[in-house]
Formats: structure tokens, sequence, C-alpha cells
């Protein structure tokens, strides 16, 4: 699997496809969609998408495909060059999330959150394969959150196209297997091969799954805090293994959006608590207020230093 | 002046002042010293279409770049020895000089709206205002 195009830059979101094989421009066919990485601290998120034609579904089967989970890597790799053999009657597409895409993306301004994230990526993909002319009539999508939900919304968004979103697709509709193979494969590659933008010198790649509970990915994430930037893009920073880390570890940082209150927060933003009002009152100082234009560009006159 | 403690200020200018490229970031950060900025941040800035991005804990940046008004430097100071106590002068040295910095907003551009840039604006402004007094 060539990656080379994500790899070009690994800080933003990448579509990867095959060709679109000519037959599933002629005939129905079902889309598989699953994803891999979604629950580790590191590294990108893969959406896979893989279709055929409808009445190709047995030679499909006879691929022997099944969840990406229950498969080594070896396996995967294998039968990801397999669906590679039958580019005449399959075609798949990626959409790779960049971890710098999660961690900007669920800590916005606006809050964009891990859910609507997937969902977008994969009506993104189902839509690319639309309008590369495959005449999509079943949609299969593997999921962890609520189905029921999910279907309708998907429904709605492609009419025509009979939807079915359920818990384990993965293992019951091999069109689902073949994407889940495809996004695993993906992600294991661009773990694999990450190219840190940031000079990490001589760097332990020895981060395990990526998941928070394994403790190779912890010590890991203890070894490579920076105390002023925290990590490398390669940290989903918006995980909050991450998170507590840079709380107790790192200096802190304080952004004019952050939730906070409290006094401490106010006299930091140089506001007066309700508290002062109560104070003794300070010497007053005789300089006159400065005009709007100095106080909107915060600029002082300075005297001394 | 408004005290009388620190009334006088020594710079120290060398020759050999290093030129530092300077970034303005829209957050507190709790710390003061050195930080391994090359490594973390300027490896990091994606340059397309004339815009600038970088992220910042995980949150994501964009930046322009702010050229200093005209006949005006930016200095980076450091002071040299705490002066024990507020009857002592303070000493600090120029550790760098720069003649343009990178604003960075959170998430939006930065545009003519923002403070820093409209204060860019102010040394001509102050000449303009300081000649018409004079011919007044």
């Amino acid at each position: 699997m060539d990656l080379s195009e994500f790899e070009a830059d690994n800080s933003v979101s990448c579509r990867l496809a095959s060709a679109i094989p000519d037959v599933c421009k002629t005939q129905d066919c079902c889309l598989g969609i699953d994803e891999a990485g979604r629950g580790p601290v590191l590294g990108p998120m893969v959406y896979g998408i893989c279709f055929c034609p409808v009445s190709k579904k047995e030679d499909l089967k006879n691929l022997k495909l099944a969840d990406s989970k229950t498969l080594t890597e070896e396996q995967r790799e294998d039968l990801f060059l397999k669906l590679d053999e039958a580019k005449s009657f399959v075609g798949w597409a990626l959409q790779i999330l960049s971890p710098n895409t999660i961690s900007t993306s669920m800590l916005q301004r606006s809050k964009y959150n891990l859910n609507a994230l997937s969902h977008d990526a994969a009506i993104g993909l189902v839509q690319f394969v639309l309008d590369s002319g495959v005449q999509l009539k079943e949609l299969f999508v593997d999921t962890v959150g609520p189905a029921a939900k999910y279907q309708e919304k998907l429904s709605q968004r492609f009419p025509g196209v009979e939807v079915t979103v359920c818990p384990k697709a993965d293992s019951l509709f091999p069109i689902v297997s073949a994407a889940s193979i495809c996004a695993k494969v993906a992600r294991d590659h661009a773990v694999k091969s990450w190219t840190f933008p940031e000079d990490m010198g001589e760097l332990d790649t020895n981060y395990g799954s990526g998941y928070p509970n394994d403790p190779k990915t912890k010590a890991w994430l203890l070894k490579y805090l920076d105390p002023v930037f925290g990590y490398p893009q390669f940290v989903r920073f918006s995980w909050s293994t991450a998170q507590t880390l840079l709380d107790s570890k790192a200096v802190p940082v304080h952004w004019d959006d952050d939730e906070e209150d409290g006094e401490k927060a106010a006299a930091r933003q140089n506001n007066t608590s309700m508290l002062s009002y109560f104070k003794a009152s300070a010497q007053q100082s005789d300089s006159r207020t400065p005009h709007r234009f100095f106080t909107e560009r915060r600029l002082q006159s300075l005297h001394t230093l | 002046m408004t005290s009388s403690n620190c009334g006088v200020t020594t710079l120290r200018l060398d020759s050999q002042t290093e030129r530092a490229s300077v970034h303005l970031l829209p957050c507190e950060i709790e710390y003061d010293g050195a930080a391994e900025v090359s490594q973390f941040f300027t490896a990091t800035i994606k340059d397309r279409k004339h815009e600038k991005t970088v992220s910042f804990r995980g949150r994501g940046l964009k930046g322009q770049e702010v050229i200093c008004p005209q006949g005006y430097s930016g200095l980076v100071l450091r002071e040299v020895n705490k002066p024990g106590s507020d009857q002592e002068d303070r000493n600090v040295k120029v550790s760098s000089v720069f003649q343009k910095f990178t604003y960075w907003n959170l998430e939006t551009l930065p545009n003519s709206d923002d403070g820093i840039v409209m204060a860019m604006a102010w040394p001509d402004l102050a000449d303009a205002v300081s000649v018409l007094h004079f011919l007044q």
C-alpha cells in the first residue's frame, strides 16, 4: 500500500483510492465502511470503504475475508494483496485522519467531536464513490455508537441506497471485512513508517499498541513529554491520557476560551474580582485613563522597567 | 516618573546581537526560559498559499508575519541580575533583535482588527500628531 501522499504531509487529512473498476459504474454495487485506530492515543485514524458489484458478492466471499481484528498483521497484508488482485471488480478508498487533525478538531473553539468527525469522513468517502460514477445500491457500516441514529442519518443523506448499520458488521459482511482490512493495513503502515516532522533524534519507536492502557504506550508518553510543547503531532492531544499527563507534568497553558472560573482565573485575566471591592482601596493613582485607541491596541506608556 | 525605584535603567546592546525569529502566541504559557522552539514549533509550520498554520498543544493556529514599524526594532531583553532590593538599578541585556515576528491567532487568520496589527500603526500616527502639534 502506497501512503506517500499522506506521508508528504502527515499533519493533515488525506484521501487515497484505488482505481474505480469499470464494472462498478454499470452494475448495482454494495459498499462496506469500517474504521481502524479509533481508540489509540497515537497515530492516525483511518476510515476505509470497499465496494464491488452486488453480483460479485460470492467471489468476494471466496477470498476468505474476515474481521481485520481476528487476523494477524501478515494475514491482513496477504488479504490486501488479494483485494488488489481482484481490482477488476473491487475498489477501495481511504480517508486518513492525521492525529493533528483529530487533536485540532476535537479541541476546536466550537467542539467537533470524534463521532461527528468519523461520520463526516464516512459520508465524504461514500460521496466520493458516488461522484466517481459507482452505481451504489447497498451500504453496510460497522459502528461502535448507536446504530439506529447513524443508519437514519446515512439513509437521509443517500436516498435510494439501502443502508445497514450494525455492530460487528465487519465479521458479518465480507465487503465490510474488506473495508476493515484496507483501513487496518493503512493504519499499521502509517504508524510504522511515521516520519516525525519534529527532530526527535534517536527516537525510541517502542510505543506499543498506541492504546492508552498499554504500559509501553504510557512509558513512551512519559519519556517524550516536552514541558512546553507537550508532544510531537503524532500524539492525539485531545485524548484524556495525553491531557492528564500534560496537566501534571507540563507547564500550564491558558487560552482565552478556557472554561475556568474563580478568583485566580479572574486575577490572571486581569479582571476585577467582586472581592476586590471589599478590600481596603489601594492608593489611588492620579494618572488619567488612557484613550480607547491605546487600550484597544494594548499600548501603555512605560516610565520604568 | 511615578515611582522612585528603578529610575535608572541600563540597556546593553552588543554589536554581535543575535537576530531572533519571534512568535507571538494567542495563549499564556506559565513559563520563562529556554524551549525547544525549532524542534517542535518551527519544524511543523506549514506555509501554503500565504497561509501559515501550525498547532500548539493540539490547538490549531493561523499566522501572519508582522513587520516592525519603520525606524523601530523589536528587542528581546534578559535581566542580567535580579536586583536585591528596589533601591538597586535593574540591569537588562538585549539578547536578540528582530525586525519582524509571526503573530498567531487561534483558528482564525490574523486580520487588521487584531490589536497587535493595529498597534503597529501607532508610530506613524504619533509622528503625524507631533508634527501637527508643532505646526500649531
